[in-house]
């Protein structure tokens, strides 16, 4: 009996409530619906193991209340429902129910009175009398079927507060920065004419691209046409990545690029950094791999901290560029250990890849907005660098030679160029020549046909006259 | 003349900033877009909800990514699909 309502409950009205249920669950709109529905519309298959669940719980609630009623009238008539629903017995099911309700198929199988008809239809109101009270463990059973929806929900609301709370962070940072070096009679201010974005003195500061990456810009100074700060942070406001930074850590990244003016740069090409970055340095970026090489430290000369490795064309430029004021403020041992932190890399070159050629490029990291007054010496390195290089000349010896390396490259340059170009001729001659080969071809083949069918006939025409002959003779 | 040198200020040299054009095809790509289209599909497909699901994390993501509207909503609008 017990098994029998409750696979007629198997389909029918307990697969209703569930959704009744989840429609309140979605709180934004077109969005959200979207995978619930999949998930509705799935074929029953998928669904079934959940409200078999269900099944089993309330089988328990009423099923002994149904043994009651069935037991006593032994003598009553077997119903066919109850044998086809022998069919959805599993013992693994019914774990909690007592063994006499499991052992019901036998008792059932006892042929039954006509009264069970009766009995066998208030049940089910029975049955929901039952429910009220162990609703709410039923609803947390329900609950358990959501997970995944929940889990998603919850992050996503997660992710909208970190959203909002990311982007204040990751403002407040450059905020910082500009307050600090972009202000009045703060270092930039002092060295150039313009700052900001826009063209007047109340512009904004900072432009702002996308939510972790802002630019500063300046211009009107000696020696360069513009500089341009590019604050690369870390993607606070996205907390996926967040995550990922937790496990492969990232820092706030700053880039100042300096645009030189073509005629206050000297042929200089130079690169410090750490000795690992430095290394890849040479490797990957052209104009060092093609130009510079790995400088090793002269003797007796106060040189740069043992972490860092100089690129450069020669000697001389690296000995010119390392000057003692640098090395007492900044890359000296002692410096670099209490200013050194946020010091990533240093790139001079005046045959930069990009619009334009002669550019300085500097990389620090930034600290946290309390303690931004740590790079200041890294920031003053930037007005220092412009007006060394701006006014630095070659010596007349390592000028013919940089000259010399410029004209192999330019002509190692032109070269390629010459060659690509080639190539490119030489392929539009080999299609030319495979098209024309290809038209030949077509007009031989066809020209072998009607020599063929000229043959054909002739021979044909030559037959025929011996066959008249054949049959005149 | 000492005072020039002392000031590197130099207004008349000032340019101001122009933002460089960027195509639509150098967008750097949006990674988390892709796999919400590729979750979306694969959602779709088989019916998984958590395929779904992660597909709206992603999308969310690539919406809190993006760096210019008018570029990136032609995409998203294509992931939501």
């Amino acid at each position: 009996m017990a098994k029998r309502s409750s696979s007629s409950f198997l389909i029918s009205p307990l697969s209703l409530p569930p959704q009744g249920r989840c429609f309140p669950l979605p709180v934004r709109p077109s969005l959200l619906f979207l995978p619930l529905l999949h998930h509705l519309s799935a074929s029953p298959t998928s669904s079934r193991p959940h409200f078999e669940g269900f099944d089993a719980e309330e089988d328990e609630d009423f099923a002994p209340k149904a043994d009651d009623i069935q037991s006593p009238p032994s003598d009553q008539s077997p119903k066919p429902a109850s044998t086809s629903a022998f069919e959805y017995w599993d013992e693994d099911e019914f774990e909690g129910i007592p063994q006499n309700v499991i052992s019901t198929p036998e008792n059932e199988g006892v042929p039954e009175s006509d009264g069970a008809g009766s009995e066998s239809d208030p049940s089910p109101s029975s049955e929901n009398l039952d429910k009220d009270p162990k609703s709410d463990v039923k609803f947390l059973k329900r609950l358990g079927s959501y997970s995944v929806e929940i889990a998603c929900v919850s992050f996503l609301i997660v992710f909208t507060i970190n959203y909002f709370t990311g982007k204040r962070e990751n403002e407040n940072l450059a905020l910082a920065w500009a307050s600090k070096f972009a202000t009045k009679d703060s270092i930039f201010d002092k060295n150039f004419s313009l700052l900001g974005v826009g063209d007047t003195d109340d512009s904004p500061l900072l432009l702002q691209e996308g939510k972790n990456v802002f630019k500063f810009y300046a211009s009107g100074r000696r020696f360069c046409s513009g500089l341009l700060a590019t604050m690369e942070l870390k993607s606070r406001h996205d907390l996926i990545s967040r995550l990922y930074n937790m496990v492969v850590p990232c820092k706030d990244e700053i880039t100042f690029e300096v645009y030189m003016n073509d005629d206050a740069m000297d042929q200089v090409v130079f690169a410090l950094a750490r000795k690992k970055l430095a290394k890849t340095m040479q490797k990957e970026l052209r104009d060092l791999q093609r130009l510079a090489g790995l400088v090793n430290p002269p003797n007796g000369r106060k040189w740069v901290a043992d972490e860092l490795q100089i690129v450069a064309e020669s000697k001389e430029v690296a000995g010119d560029l390392i000057t003692d004021a640098v090395l007492e403020q900044v890359f000296g041992d002692k410096a670099f250990d209490k200013f050194g932190k946020g010091f990533i890399s240093m790139h001079f070159s005046d045959q930069y890849l990009g619009s334009n050629k002669k550019m300085l490029v500097f990389k620090f990291a930034l600290p946290d907005a309390n303690h931004m007054a740590d790079m200041t010496r890294l920031v003053a390195l930037v007005p220092y660098y412009i007006d060394l290089i701006g006014r630095y000349k070659l010596s007349s010896h390592a000028r013919s030679k940089t000259d010399a390396a410029r004209t192999k490259i330019a002509q190692e340059i032109y070269r390629e160029l010459q060659n690509a170009r080639q190539e490119v001729l030489q392929k539009k001659k080999a299609e030319q020549r495979k098209k024309l080969e290809e038209a030949e071809a077509k007009l031989s083949a066809e020209a072998l046909r009607k020599k063929e069918a000229k043959d054909r006939a002739r021979q044909m025409k030559k037959a025929m006259p011996k066959m008249k002959m054949t049959r005149a003779h | 003349m000492a005072s020039q040198s002392n000031d590197p200020r130099l207004p008349s040299a000032a340019r101001p900033y122009k933002q460089p054009v960027v195509a639509p095809q150098d967008l750097p790509i949006d990674y988390s877009g892709f796999v919400a289209v590729i979750f979306g599909v694969f959602g779709a497909m088989f019916r998984y909800k958590v395929c779904s699901w992660l597909a709206i994390i992603f999308c969310a993501q690539s919406l809190a990514n993006m760096r210019n509207i008018e570029n990136d909503l032609k995409q998203i609008s294509m992931a939501m699909m």
